[in-house]
Formats: C-alpha cells, sequence, structure tokens
C-alpha cells in the first residue's frame, strides 16, 4: 500500500515536472516588447547612471547590489533606446547580482520586470511573487505581479495588487496602473484623471514623462478627442525628441485628419528606428489607403520576416502579429490556431478579442460570439472590441446588433482605426 | 524517502531548461563602423555596414555603389577645420546567414581623402543611420583595435554598454604604405551574426597554422564538454538510466561513445541534407521533428525500463522466499545503444554551423575534425557524469540503504526517463505542426 502511494505520489511530481518543463522550454522570447510601465525612475540620467555602476563593478565585481541596479539601469536603456541588446544585458546583471547574494529582492523583481518586457507574463508573477516573499513591505513587486495578472486576465487580483502598489508607493506608475484599471472596467473619465496625475507627478527622467504623455495622449484618442491627444503626443516628443510610440500615434493623427504624407513620414520614422510589427503594419496600412499597394507589400513583407524571425526564436504566440495576420487575412486556418494559442497564453481580454475577431473571419461566429463577449466582460469601452462584435453579430444575422455596435465604435472614436473605421461607416 | 527526493531533485536539476539564445544584437540593428588612417600619403576610412535580419529585408536588394556614394556623403571628416571630400574608391558586399533562413548584410566601403603631408588635426563625424538602433564605433589609426572586431565579434561583456561613438578628434601622422583593403571571401562572409559565435567563430580564420588548428580542436573539445553540461542532450536521461540499470563504468563509457558517433553523425547528416534541400527548407524546420524523434525515442526507452521494473516488482511481492533484492541483469545492449542515440541524436544547432561554414569556405576536412573534437567533448561530459551515477549509486548501496527505497530507485528513474522523454515531446509537437 505504502508503496503504490509512493508511486503515486513521484509520478504526480514527475508529470508535474514534465508539464512545467514543457511550458518553460517554449523559451518564449520577445521581440522589444510593449515598454512595461516604469517604476522607480531615479532623478539621475540613465546613461550616466549605467556609466557609474559599469566603472564602480570593473573595479569591484562582487558587490551584488550594484549589479542589481545596473540589470534596472539596463532595463531602463532598454526602454529609452529600443535597443534589446539591453534586455540581454539587463539579464545577465541581474543573474549575475543572484548568484553573488541569491535571496537579493530587487534583483528578483528586476528580473520579474524583464520577463514583464519580454511577454513572459507567468514568469513575471512568478518572480513577482518571489519578490514579495523575500521582501514582504516592498512596492515593486505588487506593480510586477498586477502587471502579469492583467495579461493573465486575473482582473480583480491585479487590481487589488495595483491598489496595495499605489498604498505604498504613490506616485507615476502607481496612477498609470490604476489609470489602466479604470479605462479596462470602462472609466474612461476616471482613467484620464488618474493618467493626469501620472504626468503631474513626471520626473526630472525623459522616458517616463514621455510615456505617461503618450498614454494619456491615446486615452483622448480613444474616446475620439483628437485634438487633446494630438497636444500629449507633441508633449511627449518635446521632452524626448524621437520617441517612436508618440511618433507612430502621432501619425495615426495625421492619418485621421486626411494628411497620409506626413502621417508616412513620421510612421516611416518610428518603423526605421525600431521596427516593431505595430509600426511596421501601420506604414504598410498607411501605404495601401494611400493607394500605393506595392509599397504596403513590401512593409507587409517586414511583417513576414518578423513572424519567421520570432518563430527562429521560439516564439510561437505573438498576439500582435496574430492581429495582424487575422487583419489582414493571411492565412487564415494557421492563423486561428496561432490566435487559439495566443489566447491561451495570455487568456486577457485582448487575447479572447483577437481570437474572437480570428473565429469570425473564418466563419465560426457562434463560439467568436462568446469570445467576443468575454472580450468586453470587464466592461471596457473599446472601439476596435466593439467593431469586432458588431462584425460577428452581422456574421450571425442580427443586423440590427451589428449597426448598433458600429454605431457605438464610431460614436467612441471615429478613426479607431486605418483599415477598418470606414468599413465600419460603411456597415452602420 | 528524502534520498530519494534529494536525488529526484538533482536528476530534474540537470534537466532545467536552456535559456533561449539571443541573437547578438538584436534582430532589427544597424551597426555601423568608421577606421580612419593614413596610408599611402593619403586619409582612408574603412566604412563597415552590418545589417541585421530586418533591415536588411527592408532595404531590398542593394546597390553596393549607391550605398556607398551616400556613406561617402554622410561621413564628414575635417582636417585642419576644413572640410575634405571623401570618395569611395572600392565596396564589397556580403549577405551572411542570419537567424530563421534569413540574411543579413555586411557592407565594406573604402573611401579615399586628400593627400596628407604634415601632422594634421582630425575631426570625424558619421551621420549615417543616425536614430537608427545598433552598434556605433570609430577607431582612428591603421593598428588600433576595434572593440567589436570591426563589426565581427561583438562583446558580451556585462559592463559594456553597446558602444554608441558618432564623432571623433585626433592626430593624423602621414605615413607611407600601401592603401587598406577590404576583407574578401571568407572574412566578408564570415557568419559573425549567428548566436552561438563563440564556437563558430573558430571556422573564420583566414590561416591556419598547425598551431591555430591544434588550438581549434582544443578549443571545439572543451566548447563540447561545456556545451554537454548546458541543459539539453539527454544528461538526465543517461544519468537515470545507469542509476536504474545497475550500470557499470564499462556502461557509462560506452555510452559516452555512442553519443559521440551519433552526434557527429546527426550533424554530418543534417549539414548534408541542409545543403541538399537549403533552397526548400531551413534547418529550423528540421529541428522540431528530431526533437520528436528523440522525445519518443526517449518516452519508449522510459517505458520500456518502467515496465521490467514493474514486472520484477510484482514477482517479488508475490514470491513466497524472502531473500534479498537479486542484482539485476546488466542493462541490455540493445536498450543501451537506445539511449545513447537519443542523447546524441539532436545535433546542436552551433554544431551545424560550424560545419555549413566549413563547406561554404571550402574548409570541409577541418570543419569535419571540429565537429570531432566537439563531439568527444560531449561524449567527455556525458560519461563523466554517467560515472558520477554509477558511482553515487554505489555509495548509495555501499551505506546499506536496503530495503523499499533501493528497491524503488529504479522504478523511480524509469520514471524521471519518462517524464523527461514526455517533456521532449510535448516541447516538441506544438512545433511540428
Amino acid at each position: 500500500m505504502w508503496r503504490r502511494l509512493v508511486y503515486a505520489g513521484a509520478a504526480a511530481v514527475l508529470a508535474a515536472a514534465a508539464l512545467l518543463l514543457a511550458g518553460s522550454l517554449r523559451g518564449e522570447r520577445s521581440h522589444a516588447a510593449r515598454a512595461a510601465a516604469p517604476f522607480a525612475p531615479p532623478s539621475t540620467p540613465q546613461a550616466a547612471n549605467v556609466e557609474r555602476l559599469q566603472a564602480t563593478l570593473r573595479t569591484d565585481p562582487t558587490d551584488a547590489k550594484d549589479w542589481g541596479q545596473l540589470g534596472l539601469a539596463y532595463e531602463q536603456r532598454a526602454r529609452e533606446t529600443g535597443d534589446p541588446a539591453y534586455y540581454t544585458k539587463a539579464d545577465g546583471a541581474l543573474h549575475r547580482a543572484l548568484r553573488l547574494a541569491p535571496r537579493d529582492p530587487v534583483a528578483t523583481s528586476g528580473l520579474g520586470s524583464l520577463a514583464l518586457s519580454r511577454h513572459r507574463f507567468r514568469d513575471a508573477l512568478r518572480l513577482g511573487d518571489q519578490a514579495l516573499r523575500l521582501a514582504p513591505s516592498s512596492a515593486a513587486p505588487h506593480a510586477i505581479i498586477g502587471d502579469a495578472l492583467v495579461e493573465l486576465g486575473r482582473y480583480s487580483a491585479a487590481f487589488r495588487s495595483f491598489d496595495t502598489f499605489a498604498e505604498l508607493k504613490p506616485g507615476l506608475a502607481a496612477y498609470a496602473r490604476i489609470s489602466y484599471g479604470r479605462e479596462l472596467v470602462g472609466d474612461q473619465a476616471g482613467a484620464i484623471a488618474a493618467m493626469r496625475l501620472a504626468v503631474a507627478a513626471g520626473t526630472a527622467e525623459p522616458e517616463p514623462s514621455a510615456w505617461t504623455h503618450w498614454q494619456l495622449g491615446k486615452l483622448y484618442w480613444a474616446t475620439g478627442r483628437t485634438k487633446a491627444a494630438d497636444e500629449q503626443y507633441r508633449a511627449a516628443l518635446a521632452i524626448f525628441p524621437g520617441y517612436v510610440y508618440a511618433l507612430d500615434a502621432l501619425a495615426q493623427v495625421y492619418a485621421a485628419k486626411g494628411d497620409v504624407d506626413t502621417a508616412i513620414d513620421l510612421e516611416q520614422r518610428a518603423a526605421n528606428q525600431v521596427p516593431l510589427p505595430q509600426f511596421v503594419a501601420g506604414l504598410g496600412d498607411l501605404y495601401r489607403i494611400d493607394g500605393k499597394p506595392k509599397a504596403a507589400a513590401r512593409q507587409y513583407g517586414v511583417i513576414g520576416v518578423i513572424d519567421r524571425l520570432l518563430v527562429a526564436n521560439g516564439v510561437r504566440t505573438d498576439l500582435e502579429t496574430a492581429l495582424f495576420r487575422v487583419d489582414h487575412g493571411l492565412q487564415f486556418r494557421a492563423t486561428l490556431a496561432l490566435a487559439r494559442r495566443a489566447q491561451h497564453e495570455r487568456p486577457s481580454i485582448d487575447g479572447d478579442d483577437v481570437l474572437a475577431w480570428a473565429l469570425a473571419r473564418n466563419g465560426h461566429c457562434t463560439e467568436a460570439l462568446r469570445y467576443s463577449r468575454l472580450a468586453l466582460r470587464l466592461g471596457t469601452r473599446d472601439a476596435l472590441k466593439f467593431f469586432h462584435r458588431g462584425m460577428i453579430e452581422r456574421c450571425l444575422g442580427d443586423s440590427a446588433a451589428a449597426r448598433d455596435w458600429f454605431g457605438r465604435a464610431l460614436a467612441l472614436n471615429p478613426h479607431f482605426s486605418l483599415l477598418w473605421a470606414p468599413v465600419a461607416r460603411s456597415l452602420r | 524517502m528524502k534520498r530519494l527526493l534529494l536525488l529526484l531533485v538533482a536528476l530534474s536539476a540537470l534537466a532545467a531548461p536552456a535559456a533561449a539564445t539571443a541573437h547578438p544584437l538584436g534582430n532589427f540593428t544597424s551597426n555601423r563602423f568608421s577606421r580612419v588612417e593614413v596610408a599611402a600619403h593619403r586619409v582612408y576610412v574603412l566604412y563597415v555596414l552590418d545589417l541585421a535580419e530586418i533591415p536588411t529585408y527592408q532595404a531590398g536588394r542593394i546597390d553596393a555603389r549607391a550605398y556607398a556614394r551616400r556613406i561617402a556623403a554622410g561621413a564628414r571628416l575635417r582636417l585642419d577645420g576644413g572640410r575634405a571630400t571623401l570618395t569611395p574608391v572600392a565596396t564589397a558586399l556580403a549577405h551572411p546567414r542570419g537567424a530563421g533562413g534569413l540574411y543579413t548584410t555586411r557592407l565594406e566601403v573604402l573611401l579615399r581623402g586628400p593627400r596628407l603631408s604634415t601632422t594634421t588635426r582630425l575631426a570625424y563625424e558619421d551621420t549615417n543611420y543616425a536614430g537608427r538602433i545598433g552598434w556605433k564605433e570609430i577607431v582612428v589609426g591603421a593598428k588600433t583595435r576595434s572593440e567589436s572586431d570591426e563589426l565581427r565579434a561583438y562583446p558580451k561583456d556585462l559592463l559594456q554598454s553597446p558602444l554608441d561613438v558618432t564623432s571623433v578628434t585626433g592626430q593624423l601622422e602621414p605615413a607611407g604604405g600601401s592603401p587598406p583593403r577590404l576583407a574578401t571571401g571568407k572574412t566578408l562572409e564570415a557568419p559573425d551574426r549567428v548566436a552561438d559565435a563563440g564556437f563558430a567563430s573558430l571556422i573564420g580564420r583566414e590561416r591556419l597554422s598547425a598551431l591555430v588548428i591544434l588550438a581549434s580542436l582544443g578549443a571545439a573539445f572543451f566548447w563540447g564538454m561545456a556545451h554537454a553540461l548546458s541543459p539539453g542532450h539527454g544528461k538526465t536521461i543517461v544519468a537515470a538510466y545507469l542509476v536504474g540499470q545497475r550500470g557499470t563504468p564499462l556502461h557509462a563509457a560506452a555510452l559516452g561513445l555512442i553519443v559521440t558517433v551519433t552526434h557527429t553523425i546527426g550533424v554530418f547528416a543534417l549539414g548534408l541534407i541542409t545543403l541538399a534541400l537549403s533552397q526548400l527548407i531551413v534547418p529550423e524546420q528540421l529541428y522540431p521533428w528530431l526533437n520528436l524523434v528523440s522525445g519518443l525515442l526517449v518516452v519508449a526507452i522510459g517505458a520500456a525500463v518502467f515496465r521490467s521494473r514493474y514486472r520484477h516488482q510484482r514477482a517479488h511481492s508475490h514470491g513466497h522466499h524472502h531473500h534479498h533484492h537479486h542484482e539485476h541483469g546488466a542493462p541490455g545492449r540493445r536498450s543501451l545503444v537506445a539511449v545513447g542515440i537519443s542523447g546524441g541524436l539532436l545535433p546542436c544547432p552551433s554544431a551545424l554551423v560550424v560545419l555549413l561554414a566549413a563547406i561554404s569556405l571550402h574548409r570541409v576536412a577541418f570543419g569535419m575534425l571540429l565537429i570531432v573534437a566537439f563531439s568527444a567533448g560531449l561524449a567527455l561530459s556525458i560519461t563523466g557524469i554517467g560515472l558520477v551515477a554509477v558511482f553515487a549509486k554505489r555509495l548509495f548501496r555501499r551505506a546499506s540503504f536496503e530495503g523499499r527505497l533501493v528497491r524503488l530507485l529504479p522504478a523511480a528513474s524509469a520514471l524521471v526517463i519518462l517524464a523527461a522523454g514526455l517533456a521532449m515531446t510535448v516541447r516538441a509537437l506544438p512545433k511540428v505542426s
């Protein structure tokens, strides 16, 4: 009897280990991911900070604290420059810190935010929890845990973490997260108010301040307040010249105003500096509406290249490229499988929405409706998600409901998408 | 029980997953290097542009001369305060293979400046590709060391930020000699950008003296040893198998030998297939299948071992006489070979890169030798691990550790093999689909 129990126990442990192993073996590696919200930005400019820490560590390479700080500084440099080489260096420096001091909470939470930047949300959650155990009174782990939980679709737990974080460390990073939470539950005005607080709490460092202006601009944009959005994007660029996220956002403003040439110029600058899929796809879409299908195809080809690189790096579930492929009608069925995996890895409302859209484009509209409902379960007011729902209702034959959703999307933001806003207008 | 757990922990630690190898500077960098020097009584600038996969694709077909003209216009040279013109006189273009079956770009341009007869103040600025992410380096002088070996090997030092030098000032002394030359064939094509550049760079060397060959073989050997200690390579399986199957040191050695032979053959075979099919498929697409085959093989071995253990256990508990736990037959020859093959079947990507590089550089024999040395290193490590497993096992037994635990050990080790195989299969499956 006893022996059988041990067998069963060992088998269970091993099976669990095997699954865990298989999960982590997938080795997800991300393109320079959407920059995670920065927290605790020191007042000194990071480049100088990096040099100072490098010099200190050259004379004394045994200081775990300095290695941890250097890792965090490299992460900030990655956000500032968009250069993923800094992520690799941050990874190395933080692991070095942990080799010297295995229970260092700063380095552990540093690895957590690095995992977020690389879209390894389950790892991030684990590291955040670990950092919290090592330093139960610290604030930073709550931010990491919350960010990871949001992406994993566990919203109420995420919002609790954000609240704890804000209590422990009110400031730019906390207000930005509160704003995000309010945006998710459809409280647009509250989100804007919180993000304005974040802007007001801005630090001497350019990147975090530019980031909050860009975020605030996006909130205005999402509710159709084009002019206010435009001002925020320009403020971001004034603080941080060449800030790619603001360039990309400003390109959309110009496109909405009908100035496609300027839009192309801006988007080209963003895509040249950091060819993230969303910039390259945006550039392709701009060429397309400008009547240059060849130039558009060239940009869409770049997405194919990025895709291949992601696959070569073991990333199979990228939500952004999945959305691109659904939007552009590429390999419908393969993309549906991709979207299913992406939603499984990232069961957030964004994952649900992309899967719903992929299902709808494949004609599986009943199942699509289920995921669209999930995508809107928080009451988020997102014009693109409304539009997707409208297309699903249309496919199911409920044209009145479809028109209603198209109307809601356009009322929220008449320029919600270069490709789909005109479609919504024509079907309304 | 505690010891059993410890053993399990130790074994699963060996199977810990590898961190994804990062591309040296990221897939979208545009890296540039300038060397300002005086030769044949003239100022020359050697300009190197290294584009990663994405910018290479974005660039489309590259007209080397047009690029050279644009680069010359963007390279600002001032001598004693006055602007001096640079004229492109030679270009060399190559597209080394990058990740995902894609290409990268290496463009070298030789720019000729004015004649120089006295010591002159120099100010040089590179305004090309402003705003693009990448390594930016300028050196002055023909002999000055380049930190990136002219964009061939980027330092991996954690205390070094990517270099960001776009302007320099200095002094130039007149000098004779012959004008600098651009790299050709081998050095131009060298597979610098490939992730595991440490081992792969061995092949790119221009001249091969006996010493270099010996040193390279030694390096390949040690690289193989170190590589075996990185996750994968069936260490877990080898160790668990030997522990469970009452292996002897001889078995450990045989396993090491089989792993070497399989690995060498695997690399050669995959290299040949890749060469033959290089127009049709990329090696990345072949790897998932190999992964799957290895995984299934390991599962089969684990299941077979477990089955025999289980049967034996049952025979034992239902037996009527209470003799000591009798010795098992040593591992069968067939299963030993199977374990060794599963450990060596999957060729290391870096080994494959070396072979392909060797073939493209027409140094096939040297490449094969390196692979053999690499595999031998690999085998030595695996044999070592096997020996540790065998001796640890004996130690356990000598500690008069009789009874249930020891009897459970073989079954547990079978489960470890099974679990490792399942993990490999589960991991491989989604990639194959």
